[in-house]
């Protein structure tokens, strides 16, 4: 089978890749991020991001600023982005990109379903659903009790009925089983996701595999390194963690036997990939397991785009812009609880 | 004599006040310094955890106490303010409670509303797996909050020794 890539991609994607290229240039720069740094409120935050791409778009926002406000604005931004994508996108691009929200749409599942728990009102939570993960059947979500009710009733014609094979069951939904529930249907939405791009081929299997193989290991390491000091059991533990990256059986056996952090270095000690990551946990920028994994991200999504004709451009932009929104919610945090300690450490992109 | 003792018992009274002044300053700061890193780790959580996720969502609006302030009358007569565990005041009802609850643990699995003797860690409110950051927000409001019963407690003395100590001495 030849690689045809070259040939035919840009037949039916050529436009939207070329669209996602011009979007990704737009992304803040190092000079951009100093300016940010420098505000002292967040009125002075707002101003200077009206300079770059992100323009006007707190305008319909009425005073106070809060940091939430500038969070939920740019995520509608990127929504209309990552919409306007999506309706110009044929198969097999369409399939992609349902793959890349449902992600969104399990968040705000659990999400919805946890304000149930804390009797909140729907409307309350809808609003703070995260816009990329929006399906028509979110609103039903807090009636279900069970997990076999949730599946059953609500997300039966939703995309992410597949995944739900492995957690099927008659507890009633409390913190602990929401939680796994979460963890479960992430691990095969990965799974499902690894095997779309895997049978692809191409060269987005050869971009995006790697990619998810990292969110899996990532995925493993952040479950066993906040399950210590709670009621999770390891066996527990051992069935979230995705089976599609490089941990896979051996790691993933050792991890599930970690009952320090120590343990799960050295656990990490056997892959190549994996050793600087955690060696360059603490030292003197007392930097945390997941700032390591999320620079790493960057890094890989940074590379994604010296390849062309592949779809894991889309998947990098959306994970840049999402690394973006991140180090400008920190930024802004530090500026509104006036503590500059810190304001420093988010990840530059470009 | 008696005006060289109404002197020296003066003097003492100065040096308390200004002693309590200066531990109220330090506990100031002290109080200060961990709730700002209290939210600072609130907001390290946001960073991991996304910012709809650590927010009034995951709260409700009507919450269980967790501590409670006890107030308790000192030797001087003064109010003595603590911050306690609230599970710890009512050991009374505890007792028949727990004996019921034994008699609950049978066959019969309905799922009845448990009595609150074991009150929930709002760190659960966040989901079951949080980041190291939301447990050191946790810890850090904690340490805030008996200093803050500390801090109350001082002022009741300081304020005392201003208004009441002084002018009588005085006179």
């Amino acid at each position: 089978m030849l690689e045809s890539a070259e040939l035919y991609f840009n037949v039916d994607h050529g436009y939207l890749e070329g669209l996602v290229r011009g979007c990704k240039a737009s992304l803040l720069t190092q000079q951009d991020y100093l300016n940010l740094v420098q505000c002292e409120t967040l009125e002075d935050l707002k101003i200077h991001l009206q300079t770059t791409d992100y323009g006007n778009f707190l305008n319909n926002q009425t005073n106070p600023l809060t940091v939430s406000k500038i969070d939920t604005e740019m995520r509608q931004k990127l929504c209309r982005e990552f919409d306007y994508f999506r309706n110009h996108s044929l198969e097999p691009l369409s399939t992609f990109f349902t793959y890349m929200t449902c992600s969104y749409m399990i968040d705000n599942v659990i999400l919805l379903m946890n304000g149930a728990l804390q009797k909140k009102s729907v409307k309350e939570i809808l609003v703070k659903c995260h816009p990329l993960g929006r399906f028509t059947e979110m609103e039903a979500v807090n009636i279900a009790e069970t997990t076999s009710d949730l599946f059953n009733a609500v997300l039966v014609e939703t995309p992410l009925a597949p995944f739900f094979q492995d957690c099927m069951s008659e507890n009633t939904l409390d913190e602990l089983n929401i939680e796994l529930l979460r963890n479960k249907l992430y691990k095969s939405y990965l799974e499902a996701f690894y095997k779309f791009c895997k049978n692809h081929g191409d060269v987005t299997a050869e971009i995006m595999c790697p990619i998810l193989e990292f969110e899996a290991d990532r995925r493993a390491f952040i479950i066993t390194l906040n399950s210590f000091g709670t009621e999770l059991s390891k066996e527990d533990r051992e069935t979230l963690y995705p089976t599609c990256g490089k941990l896979y059986p051996e790691g993933l056996r050792l991890l599930a036997q970690a009952e320090d952090f120590d343990q799960m270095k050295r656990v990490a000690e056997h892959y190549g990939v994996y050793k600087p990551l955690f060696d360059a946990v603490g030292g003197s920028g007392g930097k945390t397991l997941e700032d390591v994994f999320y620079e790493r991200e960057v890094q890989m999504n940074v590379l994604a785009f010296n390849r062309q004709f592949h779809y894991g451009v889309f998947y990098a932009y959306v994970k840049l812009k999402e690394q973006e929104m991140r180090n400008i919610v920190w930024i802004a945090e530090c500026i509104s609880q006036r503590h500059r300690t810190k304001i420093n450490s988010y990840i530059p992109i470009l | 004599m008696a005006a060289r003792d109404v002197r020296t018992e003066l003097d003492s009274l100065i040096l308390q006040l200004l002693a309590d002044l200066e531990e109220l300053e330090a506990k100031r700061a002290a109080l200060n310094g961990r709730v700002e890193e209290g939210w600072l780790s609130l907001a390290q959580a946001r960073y991991a955890m996304g910012v709809k996720s650590v927010g009034p969502l995951q709260y409700a609006s009507r919450m269980e106490p967790q501590v409670c302030v006890c107030a308790s009358e000192a030797p001087d007569g003064l109010q003595n303010l603590r911050v306690v565990r609230a599970g710890a005041q009512i050991p009374e009802e505890v007792g028949p409670r727990e004996a019921a609850l034994r008699r609950r643990k049978g066959p019969t699995k309905t799922p009845e509303p448990e009595s609150t003797t074991a009150p929930q860690d709002p760190l659960n409110w966040f989901g079951i797996l949080v980041p190291h950051s939301l447990r050191q927000a946790q810890a850090s409001f904690r340490d805030g909050l008996q200093l803050a019963g500390d801090i109350a407690t001082l002022q009741i003395r300081i304020s005392w020794g201003q208004r009441i100590c002084f002018p009588n001495f005085l006179q």
